[in-house]
């Protein structure tokens, strides 16, 4: 199962480096998400706490624009149903899971270095602290929108139902990831910032259970 | 037949005492509510508000129950239930949305405020949005119904996480909350026992209203289904 | 009568409320006979074809 989960993943990697449509899509659309907010911020001094949500802000809607594209470009080219015999729900979810993780960690990383350059209160006491946050953040990310890309790549509308769907399933970890970039930013300790990472960490984990245990339903129809 | 008189009676009875049993300093005769201060006469609105939002949760876990049943047993009547739950969810969770926020407006100042529970409710309304935007955007009923369950499932796993977050996120507002120190928190210890009574007859009344709306609406749409296919087969 | 209600509006509110009620109690009642009757109808149609 693993080595069919690396084999979709391997030929999502090159049709990705081929026609590089996501890596395109995301690096534009987080240009002109920064770019945008930097207008309307304009010379005004912004507080911290505004750059930590601002982040996530940025962070959300790039993760919306391009996620959707591993399961989506399946059903357009019509190869979803190869797919179907040649791998099982599984090892199709594991490969895709793993393709949009290494999509959000190019992503946020990209994200957070512009920001480190670009806003004067983004700077971040507590590096140990941001890195366990975004880490675990971003997984939680990946997951929650693999398994709703699944969902929308099944259903008629696409473009527009997909952050519709995703925000109140990302709610609790775009909270909590915001109070720990703002903790990160404060330089508060990873003692007191425990329970909030216990809460990614448990939303990581139970979201990747019910994601494998629901994925066959989606992915056979 | 009887339970419907029964409910009958049981709601307007609430209604009655719930809006005209009178607020007094001390409470002697069993018709009278105790002074909560912070609240006073703002404090009749648990007969009203408390169930709307508790129905709101009953129907959510009734639409998830049934979801998961649906994708067990594959059934379209069960689809149906979950369908009909989640529709009555809705409007629950508008009306208690609506009837909170004004409320807010004069227990706290402004309609809305962040609260925990408002943020929670919030949530639970983008849920339902949702799950609405997706069945409509799909034609054909069995993807519809396993898509949909699909989705209220991953929904309602989340909903805990709200509970954790929130009280320490935002702080509160509202009566009953950890936190609260202007109007206390009502639920535990300041009602007294006829207030305590009135408030679970009111709970009661609602949910039986609840499950008689669920089941005309989810006759209706089973019905709405046979009589289409019979049209399409005839 | 009329000066006491005058002087307790909330008991207007009251009745107001409970003919609300009223209405939406007996509406329900009346979609639960239709209901009953699509069902018996449809029941009838099965059994014909049979």
């Amino acid at each position: 199962m693993i080595s069919k989960a690396f084999a979709v993943f391997n030929k999502d990697f090159h049709s990705e480096l081929r026609t590089r449509y996501a890596i395109n899509s995301l690096a534009m659309f987080v240009i002109v998400a920064i770019s945008v907010i930097m207008f309307a911020v304009g010379q005004e001094k912004i507080s911290e706490g505004l750059t930590g949500g601002l982040f996530w802000v940025v962070i959300f809607f790039t993760a919306m624009s391009g996620l959707a594209r591993t399961f989506v470009s399946e059903e357009e080219r019509g190869t979803s149903l190869t797919l179907q015999l040649v791998a099982s729900p599984s090892a199709v979810f594991s490969g895709k899971l793993l393709f949009n993780i290494i999509l959000v960690f190019c992503m946020n990383t990209v994200i957070a270095l512009l920001y480190a350059a670009l806003f004067e209160s983004f700077v971040i006491k507590n590096y140990s602290l941001f890195f366990f946050s975004f880490v675990l953040g971003n997984i939680g990310l990946a997951i929650s929108s693999t398994i709703i890309a699944a969902i929308i790549s099944k259903a008629g509308a696409k473009g527009t139902l997909y952050p519709v769907l995703s925000f109140p399933i990302l709610l609790p970890l775009i909270l909590t990831s915001v109070q720990l970039t703002l903790f990160s930013l404060d330089g508060t300790s990873i003692e007191d910032a425990k329970f909030e990472l216990a809460i990614v960490v448990s939303y990581d984990v139970i979201m990747l259970t019910v994601s494998y245990m629901l994925f066959d339903f989606i992915w056979k129809d | 037949m009887i339970w419907k008189i029964i409910l009958f009676l049981l709601i307007s009875f609430v209604s009655i005492a719930g809006i005209a049993f009178p607020i007094v300093k001390n409470p002697q005769a069993w018709y009278e509510f105790p002074n909560i201060p912070g609240l006073e006469e703002n404090a009749k609105i648990i007969f009203f508000h408390v169930p709307t939002a508790w129905l709101t949760l009953i129907a959510f876990l009734m639409s998830t129950v049934f979801s998961f049943k649906y994708l067990k047993n594959k059934n379209m009547d069960d689809d149906a239930k979950a369908y009909a739950a989640a529709q009555l969810g809705m409007v629950f969770c508008i009306l208690a949305t609506v009837t909170g926020a004004v409320w807010a407006k004069f227990a706290w100042g402004a309609f809305w405020s962040w609260d925990p529970r408002q943020t929670s409710i919030f949530a639970l309304l983008l849920i339902y949005g949702a799950l609405f935007a997706l069945r409509s955007s799909i034609e054909s009923e069995e993807k519809r119904a396993t898509l949909s369950s699909v989705y209220s499932m991953i929904a309602f796993v989340t909903v805990p996480f709200f509970i954790f977050i929130m009280p320490r996120i935002m702080k509160g507002l509202h009566p009953g909350s950890a936190d609260d120190t202007g109007a206390g928190p009502i639920v535990n210890f300041q009602m007294n026992s006829s207030m305590l009574f009135i408030f679970v007859l009111s709970l009661i009344g609602f949910t039986i209203l609840y499950y008689w709306m669920w089941q005309v609406s989810y006759k209706s749409v089973i019905y709405r289904d046979k009589l289409n296919k019979n049209l399409i087969r005839g | 009568m009329e000066s006491f209600l005058s002087n307790n509006s909330i008991y207007i509110v009251m009745i107001i409320v409970l003919i609300v009620w009223g209405g939406i109690f007996f509406y329900l009642l009346s979609l639960d006979k239709r209901i009953k009757n699509v069902e018996k109808e449809i029941k009838n149609g099965e059994q014909n074809e049979k």
